[in-house]
């Protein structure tokens, strides 16, 4: 197991904390953040397995979550800042 | 060397990660929270699309393109999240501590 593969399998871990705190905590905000951390994370590591296996067609996707991903979160926020105020 | 470079900003990377992280699991405010882990999440992330650009120099446009789109939308998601917070922080402050029997406006 190469340097590469342990780095990856720690980036899974690091994954799982805000995927624990996403599933313990109530508050929607803080719900909201550690989705938006798990977003973050998994669109790194899917970068990082396009590099292990040289296979682009997964780092366009990567890319696109990067891009895409954190606009829907913050479509998403202003939505529950406005549940919030009504 | 490149491959040592390389090695060293992805665990710089992962450093960041677990300590930006850990904060999330405690008792602190969201904005603390918010604040550590878009620091970490951002620079991070950074660290390690710079550690795979040293190893993959031939795909520096999908990766600097990534660096551009993760230094800019994250920070983004962090001052609308950050401003969400803080006018719902707000308003409970002002309906719970209002002495009873008078209004706020």
């Amino acid at each position: 197991m190469s340097l590469m593969e342990f780095a990856l399998i720690a980036m899974i871990l690091a994954l799982l904390i805000p995927l624990y705190e996403a599933w313990s905590d109530s508050d929607v905000w803080q719900t909201l953040l550690s989705f938006a951390s798990v977003s973050t994370k998994a669109s790194v590591m899917i970068l990082f397995v396009s590099v292990l296996r040289d296979d682009w067609m997964i780092g366009i996707v990567g890319v696109i979550i990067l891009s895409v991903g954190n606009a829907g979160l913050m479509l998403l926020a202003q939505i529950l800042k406005r549940l919030g105020d009504s | 060397m490149m491959i040592f470079l390389s090695y060293l900003c992805i665990g710089v990377g992962l450093v960041f990660w677990f300590w930006g992280t850990s904060y999330l699991v405690g008792q602190r405010s969201v904005l603390y929270k918010l604040h550590s882990l878009s620091v970490s999440d951002t620079l991070g992330s950074m660290s390690i699309l710079f550690g795979l650009l040293l190893r993959r120099p031939r795909e520096w446009p999908l990766l600097i393109l990534a660096l551009i789109c993760l230094a800019m939308w994250n920070t983004m998601l962090g001052y609308v999240l950050a401003y969400c917070t803080a006018r719902d922080a707000n308003d409970h402050k002002i309906t719970t501590s209002a002495v009873p029997g008078e209004f706020y406006e």
